[in-house]
């Protein structure tokens, strides 16, 4: 990530890990809610890759998992428990 | 003739009584079945929580099957699922190759873990 050795954040950062790629998946199931709700925020809003550190294969297929889900009702579109 | 491998999953009405609901299961099995498909696994998730509101309901009945058929199936059962007035949502995917493999691991219950449960190591 940071080159530079002298660089204020180095130590702070942490070396993101795509958890698919990791774990070898092949295919990410919209089945597998419990997986596909740690991609997702409070909102039920989908995280970005630059927080989640998903590579970008997998981040194509995690979407279109959550999109499923959330067609047959197992994932929220819009959480609203605030307001 | 050349089949496919298609993984159906629908969401009957929660209101409905025991024998209606599975009426309506064996009405799905046997419209596919009539239709020369050979199923694999018909599995049922009984009555869960909608994440929201579908058609006025909070709950509903979930069946999953996985099942090979021609490809001709497909729009046949758009129609079948559309005209069934108890049938809230349903979703139709053909298998592809890394789904096939996916399914295999699935089946032999080797499905790669992405989260353990041993905390975070640091």
């Amino acid at each position: 990530m940071l080159k530079n050795p002298a660089h204020p954040k180095k130590g702070n950062l942490k070396e993101k890990e795509c958890k698919f790629s990791r774990a070898g998946v092949v295919y990410i199931d919209y089945k597998d809610v419990d997986t596909l709700e740690r991609f997702v925020n409070d909102q039920g809003k989908i995280l970005p890759r630059r927080v989640t550190g998903t590579s970008a294969k997998y981040q194509r297929q995690l979407a279109l998992a959550v999109k499923r889900a959330r067609h047959l009702g197992l994932l929220p579109f819009v959480a609203e428990n605030l307001r | 003739m050349k089949t496919i491998f298609y993984e159906v999953t629908f969401i009957i009405n929660p209101v409905l009584e025991e024998d209606q609901v599975k009426e309506v299961k064996e009405g799905f099995e046997s419209f596919i079945k009539e239709r020369k498909a050979e199923i694999d696994e018909v599995d049922e998730w009984g009555i869960k929580r909608l994440a929201y509101e579908i058609d006025g309901k909070n709950s509903g009945y979930y069946v999953n099957a996985y099942f090979h058929a021609p490809g001709t199936i497909v729009s046949e059962l758009e129609r079948y699922f559309k005209l069934q007035d108890n049938i809230l949502r349903n979703i139709i995917l053909k298998y592809d190759n890394k789904m096939l493999k996916h399914r295999e691991l699935q089946k032999k219950g080797k499905l790669p873990v992405i989260f353990s449960e041993i905390p975070e190591e640091e």
